[in-house]
């Protein structure tokens, strides 16, 4: 199994180069930035396995992840359930969700062009926001646990340790997911209907299985992402939403079928945020660190492409 | 003509709604004013083809800008609304030369993400636009009066509905519709896509400037989070859906329609009433790609043969 080709030792090389220079600069911002890149890699990945596979771009994607925080808000306080823990009944749910809504909406658009498939995942993503903010209103909730405040100390420099997590779910996940796509029958079948569905079918692979399989384990990843982060974030109805364009960030930065250049991606932005962070007065501007390199990768892909 | 008849009797009728109806009503539609003409200068663009995400960054840019006018160079309120249009117009020219070289989901996602980061520079320039709290203007538009705001708009509502049924009647619209179902044969037979799109994009950006403009001086204040919001978006997109794409009468049907729904919805749910536009959208893309109107006016006529209208489609 190869995780790493030659095409990303280069790019690795480069966030490796990035980071150790950013460590001397700025220690603070590089264990943020690593913490929040592995965060954004973990969110990233399953929306560039839908827009991989199924070619739609899930613009309810942030929704998902915004129910799955819920989910693990009501099973803590309603049944003490450690939010980390929760990640499997919340992924379990996910999983059904997305498999409903494939089932529900996305199956029917899939041949109806990119118009229909934006804006029937924009509805989507509408119609979760909504729906959320009538149960439980704008109000922002939390779930506090001791251990996710932890940390630790070298030499005289004190970092929180807890979110390190975000790193190992990432690493698990890229990891998990390229094990699928490569060892099983499955996963062959995807990365088949991936390259092409047409010619996956001939061969007698069910294509709207698959679909609907990916769509779900997609939405179902999220659950681990969201169960891991409920502990650290406020959560209100639109705590997901950004992370959909940050998501589409890494994934047109990586390009299609290169998970783990979403890994590199997420890592070499989330450290991007975190020095434009740590410069003094450039805290408002941090966001613009991930529409910027959006926007110049896809005009940069643009006139290369015309080029040719 | 019986169209121009029944069309000039409910100009009349608008017009005169101030009459007999009281403030509430008049804001209300006030409001749906807004909605229509952001819906149908958001339809204009999808005529070429073209998905913007966009409208609420040009309608906030707009909003900044007359506030801004106002305020520090004591610029007449009206003047500074066409302003608000100018200046959105001129920042579409600069970026048209850029983004709509881009097509499908890469031009959609640039121009959300071009919303993100007006709202961003905006905030981060405090001296200037006030920064996070927004800038508040001394008095609103007409001193608030709620007949005079409705006379405005609704002239303003009628310019636009004017330019898009032109954009449907003239040379453009045969242009536009070219590039939408196929752009290499309409590159093959000599249209200069690019100039089209450029028009278009900074028409339409423009007007969204002008509602932008006068929603501000409306309400006489503006700020990032409140005059960036996706909601000058979406719905927007729910009611030219609702009423029909690549129409003048669909984005006017829809906005008065959901507008009067979410509008009694908002009574009896406070939190959530929204999501009536999120179920709107699913249930049109998935079971009325067409919209509402065509079948109507269709059962009217008599027409029952289906077919023929295949451009009209979502699908292309």
């Amino acid at each position: 199994m190869q995780i790493l080709s030659k095409k990303h030792y280069g790019y690795l090389l480069m966030v490796l180069v990035f980071a150790v220079i950013i460590g001397f600069w700025q220690p603070h911002a590089l264990i943020y930035g690593i913490q929040r890149g592995s965060l954004y890699a973990l969110i990233g990945l399953p929306l560039a396995l839908v827009l991989g596979i199924l070619g739609v771009l899930n613009l309810a994607h942030g929704e998902f992840l915004t129910v799955g925080l819920y989910l693990s808000y009501l099973l803590f306080h309603g049944m003490g359930l450690d939010p980390v823990l929760s990640f499997v009944p919340v992924t379990l749910f996910l999983f059904v969700l997305g498999g409903l809504s494939y089932l529900l909406t996305v199956k029917y658009v899939l041949k109806a062009g990119h118009l229909s498939q934006l804006l029937i995942t924009f509805g989507i993503a509408l119609i979760l926001t909504e729906l959320i903010n009538s149960i439980w209103t704008t109000m922002s909730r939390s779930v506090f646990t001791t251990y996710s405040y932890s940390s630790t100390k070298i030499g005289n420099f004190r970092f929180g340790t807890y979110e390190f997590i975000y790193l190992l779910a990432a690493i698990v996940v890229l990891l998990g997911l390229q094990l699928f796509l490569k060892k099983t029958r499955l996963g062959q079948a995807t990365f088949a209907v991936g390259q092409n569905p047409a010619g996956a079918q001939i061969v007698g692979i069910n294509v709207g299985f698959v679909y609907l399989f990916v769509f779900s384990l997609a939405t179902a990843i999220l659950g681990i992402a969201a169960a891991i982060m409920a502990p650290r974030v406020a959560i209100f109805p639109g705590t997901g939403a950004p992370f959909t364009m940050k998501s589409f960030a890494l994934a047109a930065m990586a390009g299609l079928g290169n998970l783990t250049g979403i890994l590199l991606a997420g890592l070499a932005l989330g450290i991007g945020e975190a020095v434009v962070n740590a410069i003094p007065g450039g805290g408002g501007w941090a966001d613009i660190v991930f529409f910027g390199v959006l926007i110049i990768v896809i005009l940069a892909r643009s006139f290369r492409g015309a080029k040719q | 003509m019986k169209n121009r008849a029944i069309l000039s009797l409910l100009v009349v009728l608008a017009a005169s709604l101030p009459l007999f109806m009281g403030p509430y009503f008049l804001s209300v539609f006030s409001t749906i004013f807004v909605f229509l003409s952001l819906s149908l200068s958001w339809d204009m663009m999808l005529r070429t083809g073209q998905l913007s995400f966009g409208t609420a960054g040009f309608f906030g840019l707009g909003a900044y800008a007359s506030v801004l006018l106002v305020i520090k160079l004591g610029v007449n309120p009206i003047i500074s609304i066409l302003l608000g249009g100018v200046f959105s117009a001129t920042l579409a020219f600069l970026l048209g030369f850029a983004i709509l070289r881009l097509r499908a989901i890469y031009f959609s996602i640039t121009t959300l993400a071009l919303t993100s980061v007006f709202s961003v520079v905006i905030r981060n320039l405090p001296r200037l636009t006030g920064g996070a709290s927004g800038a508040v203007l001394p008095r609103p538009i007409f001193g608030g009066d709620p007949q005079k705001i409705y006379w405005l708009l609704l002239l303003l509502t009628l310019v636009i509905i004017a330019i898009s049924a032109f954009f449907r009647r003239s040379r453009i619209h045969y242009a536009i519709n070219s590039i939408r179902n196929d752009e290499i044969t309409a590159r093959s037979s000599g249209i200069d896509v690019f100039k089209y799109l450029l028009f278009v994009f900074v028409v339409t950006s423009a007007l969204q400037g002008v509602v932008g403009a006068f929603y501000a001086q409306q309400y006489a204040f503006v700020a990032p989070e409140a005059t960036f919001s996706l909601n000058f978006l979406l719905l927007p997109i729910a009611m030219a859906l609702v009423g029909g794409v690549y129409t003048t009468t669909g984005p006017i049907v829809g906005a008065l329609l959901l507008g009067l729904i979410s509008e009694y919805l908002k009574l009896i749910m406070p939190y959530g009433h929204l999501i009536v536009y999120g179920i709107m959208i699913v249930l049109v893309v998935l079971f009325m790609p067409q919209g509402i109107c065509k079948p109507i006016i269709q059962l009217l006529r008599g027409k029952t043969k289906k077919g023929g209208v295949q451009s009209a489609d979502l699908g292309n």
